[in-house]
């Protein structure tokens, strides 16, 4: 076996193993990099509530008269006032935060979005573990198919043809993205500190929670 | 017929696909209480009462906390609430972007974390931004005239969780 068929090998095979994490990775990249503008993992439903108002008590009381007034299925499994006419009550996957003094609740129920869920779960590496050797495993894999496909063809398709123009173009967008945001001097540049300009992280570090 | 793996890359295929099914093997039994980032040491948990009680004798040390989940950030799982040992007493539990997840699923439950207790002091229109910035995040409705001057926050940053 010469070197260039033992490359297409490792390509094809390996590129048949990638299939499915590429598409969970993928799917998943997108989802996760839209976080600040939708819970890719999670869809919240929210349903208002109005009820007799509750007397101010002691918090196994109130909890008591809440689950009568609102017609809920039993006791929660677990319950707390975060404020004197405020309480919340936690059922199992779904919460109630009543104002019992302006009869108004609040009913959460999160739901997991089916599939994407589990492809942020993984790509995310929320596992830990075993699965952080499986995704290292993934990331080796890439790096082979990223080296093995520019030498699968040859002639005028291959590297040396055309090849080499969409290898370069596929270099110069990062590169210039570096070169703008980062190495270049400017006002164009987002702040060097830690975690600053990515989300509530530049608000810590400007002495925000 | 020709045999089915015949290539090192197929029996690598095989190999890979084995891993993946003893890790979840390995990792369902795992599932009574989770562990999120470094999990917690084995230190006695301070009282949030304690805390909150004189937060300035605790600002910059580590301390774990434990208490019911009261609310989880709906964006990203970034931070909990965490409620202590008294009524009308939370703390927030914040973790690094994308590093920790917590789940939606952690409201109600029992939890312990453990970092480093932040204190934060915030003008009237900061204070105003971050509770409008929570609701959002929350979908909750919120009125700017709620807040009527600075405002001090304190957080734990947290490094690790363990939720029930």
């Amino acid at each position: 076996m010469n070197w260039r068929r033992l490359n297409n090998v490792l390509h094809r095979d390996l590129g048949y193993l990638a299939v499915a994490l590429t598409v969970i990775y993928a799917v998943s990249g997108i989802a996760v990099n839209h976080r600040h503008q939708w819970n890719p993992s999670w869809r919240i439903d929210r349903e208002e509530r109005r009820f007799t108002p509750v007397p101010l008590a002691d918090r196994e009381t109130m909890v008591a008269a809440l689950v009568e007034r609102m017609e809920l299925p039993g006791p929660p499994k677990s319950s707390f006032r975060s404020a004197p006419h405020v309480v919340e009550l936690f059922y199992d996957g779904w919460s109630v935060k009543a104002d019992a003094t302006a009869g108004t609740a609040v009913i959460e129920r999160p739901r997991s979005r089916r599939l994407l869920r589990e492809s942020n779960f993984l790509h995310l590496n929320e596992p830990k573990g075993l699965w952080t050797w499986v995704a290292d495993l993934y990331a080796v894999v890439l790096l082979v198919l990223a080296l093995t496909g520019p030498f699968v063809l040859k002639g005028q398709t291959g590297l040396a043809g055309r090849g080499k123009w969409f290898v370069l173009a596929g270099l110069l967008v990062p590169m210039a993205f570096l070169a703008v945001l980062l190495w270049l001097p400017g006002d164009g540049a987002p702040p060097r500190e830690e975690g600053a300009g990515r989300g509530r992280g530049g608000m810590e570090a400007a002495g925000r929670p | 017929m020709k045999p089915s793996l015949r290539t090192p890359v197929s029996a690598l295929a095989a190999a890979v696909a084995l891993v993946a099914v003893v890790s979840v093997g390995v990792a369902a039994p795992a599932r009574a209480a989770t562990t999120y980032g470094k999990g917690v040491s084995a230190a006695e948990p301070v009282k949030l009462s304690d805390i909150l009680a004189k937060p300035d004798a605790y600002v910059g040390k580590t301390v774990k906390v434990e208490g019911l989940v009261t609310d989880v950030c709906s964006k990203r799982g970034c931070w909990m609430r965490l409620a202590g040992d008294k009524e009308f007493q939370t703390i927030r539990i914040k973790v690094q972007d994308g590093v920790i997840v917590f789940p939606m699923t952690a409201k109600g439950k029992k939890a312990v974390a453990e970092g480093v207790l932040q204190k934060f002091e915030l003008t009237k229109e900061q204070a105003i931004e971050q509770a409008k910035h929570e609701a959002e995040e929350a979908g909750r409705k919120f009125d700017p005239a709620s807040i009527t001057g600075p405002v001090t926050l304190y957080q734990i940053k947290s490094t690790g969780a363990v939720v029930d």
